[in-house]
């Protein structure tokens, strides 16, 4: 668990500070996204975690350990550090690359080279053929791809990852992006992720903290934040498509009737999921040019969704 | 002047050669001087601490380098006197700038995010140092030991003025004794001392520069 107190950093030759007073808690195997426009401080919070820049006052405790006790080198060998511009070291293999923070942590040879191998398959990368190439010779997505396998390298339970999925074309990004979610599942890591896309942070989090200027505007899952913004800086910020989005997020199960007062649900001309997301329920009713689908539970068909219930919850949730 | 084709062959091959060494020296010597002199004000000079004060000493290096290298020795001559010591002691200051600059940079070329990332994984500040910032901007810094090589190898030739020996007593003494034989022997000694030195600091340079920057 990531944990900060009060935390406030003014740079120097500054009198507005770039993170002021903020506090929250980041649970274990969650992952955590700091959204917010350019210069809002989210940046410096992640830097402030692994204390490539300390704070002004304020404390950051990791499992309840105070980090600024810590020694900083040893403490950034146990986080994962992903960066948008990925900044892999141009002389050196991917191999060597990957192997980075192992070797730092003198791990035996044999066991760096196994590690490297079974992360660049994680990560999507053929091993043999992308391990002795020099980074310059890679795409942008594999670079990146290297980028998290570097971070992951030595298992660290927490990675600060800033804009990871930044600097490639939106084709790759969703592929990384629900890659990287399916990895998630596995290795179920603490992470603080930055971005200054909202849809990214709805996509990615557990958990969104919104930022303004240096202030925490707003913490929340992204239901939170999509039902309930705390201002308009927050309501921008979603866009005007906030219902759509919602949508999204709401599994269909939680609008649909349940099958007393919709007796013709076995009738229905189409199906759906019951984890599936209202969006689909929309898109299969639009292919079937049906007012109503019905819900599954595996085999069983539990309820009905009907289009009157998502205008009424849509006009419930965004209120005006 | 007098020009003999006979005189000339015995200048190039048996009055200058003796010189070759002598002359190699002169370069060599101030140009390991200088490396070890400009190449660590170099790197302190990018390093967090002592980056305010890079514009300070480099005014005062370009400074150094207006000033002709016969100047130089006339400033030393009262201290110094006459001889070897002075005549390396100019060229050595003639010497700095190119290689404090290019390692200014070199190491000022090292991409941040890089060193961003290094320090980010967790390598302390000597082996960013080491592993990152020497390999990656090695190669600039040589080519500014190769610029300085080839300065050197042409402004040793002043070294004879003040006794200092070297190629450049080939040719004084041809401009003494009015005999272009001499002169343009000396001349096309330096001018292959210089080539060499070239060649084979490009050589070394291209050695060091990781495949990535070819």
């Amino acid at each position: 668990m990531i944990q900060l107190e009060q935390v406030k950093k003014i740079f120097p030759q500054t009198t507005v500070p770039a993170v002021d007073e903020i506090t929250f808690s980041i649970n274990k195997g969650n992952i955590c996204v700091f959204v917010g426009p350019s210069g809002c401080g989210k940046t410096t919070i992640l830097r402030m975690i692994n204390r490539l820049v300390e704070p002004t006052s304020g404390n950051i405790y990791i499992d309840g350990e105070n980090i600024l006790h810590v020694n900083s080198d040893e403490l950034r060998r146990r986080i994962g550090y992903v960066i948008q511009q990925v900044g892999l070291l141009p002389h050196r293999t991917i191999e060597q690359n990957v192997g980075l923070v192992p070797r730092l942590l003198k791990w035996p040879e044999a066991r760096i080279k196994a590690r490297v191998m079974e992360l660049l398959e994680v990560v999507g990368l053929d091993p043999s053929e992308t391990a002795w190439k020099y980074p310059y010779q890679l795409s942008g997505g594999q670079m990146q791809r290297v980028g998290v396998a570097r971070a992951l390298a030595a298992d660290p339970p927490i990675m600060l990852m800033d804009e990871p999925f930044g600097a490639v074309d939106p084709i790759v990004r969703g592929r990384l992006q629900d890659e990287f979610l399916r990895l998630q599942q596995e290795v179920k890591k603490t992470i603080c992720f930055v971005t200054h896309d909202i849809n990214e942070a709805l996509k990615m989090g557990d958990y969104i903290v919104v930022m303004n200027k240096g202030k925490l505007v707003q913490k929340g899952t992204p239901m939170e934040l999509l039902s309930e913004p705390a201002n308009d800086f927050v309501k921008d910020l979603i866009g005007d498509d906030r219902g759509v989005k919602l949508l999204d997020l709401t599994r269909a199960e939680s609008l649909m009737m349940v099958p007393e007062s919709y007796p013709v649900a076995r009738d229905c001309p189409c199906f759906i999921d019951a984890i599936q997301p209202v969006k689909m329920a929309l898109e299969v009713m639009m292919k079937n040019d049906s007012d109503v689908v019905g819900v599954r539970r595996g085999d069983k068909v539990i309820g009905t969704l009907s289009w009157t219930e998502i205008k009424k919850h849509i006009h419930r949730i965004s209120g005006d | 002047m007098n020009f003999e084709f006979e005189r000339f062959v015995i200048a190039m091959f048996d009055r200058a050669p003796p010189y070759i060494l002598e002359h190699m020296q002169l370069v060599l010597i101030p140009l390991a001087i200088a490396t070890a002199i400009a190449f660590p004000v170099g790197v302190l000079l990018t390093r967090a601490r002592y980056r305010r004060y890079s514009g300070r000493v480099m005014g005062i290096f370009n400074t150094g380098q207006t000033i002709p290298p016969l100047a130089v020795i006339a400033v030393f001559f009262p201290f110094l006197g006459l001889g070897y010591r002075p005549a390396v002691i100019a060229l050595t200051l003639y010497a700095l700038l190119p290689i404090a600059r290019n390692t200014l940079a070199g190491l000022a070329g090292v991409p941040l995010e890089v060193k961003d990332a290094a320090r980010g994984m967790g390598m302390t500040e000597w082996q960013t140092f080491r592993q990152i910032e020497i390999p990656l901007s090695l190669p600039v810094v040589m080519s500014g030991i190769k610029t300085s090589a080839v300065l050197t190898a042409g402004t040793a030739a002043l070294a004879a003025l003040v006794g200092g020996k070297g190629m450049g007593a080939v040719i004084f003494a041809g401009i003494n004794f009015f005999r272009m034989e001499l002169i343009l022997a000396g001349t096309i000694y330096i001018g292959l001392i210089a080539l060499f030195l070239d060649r084979v600091l490009s050589f070394i340079e291209a050695r060091m520069t990781p495949s990535y920057m070819k």
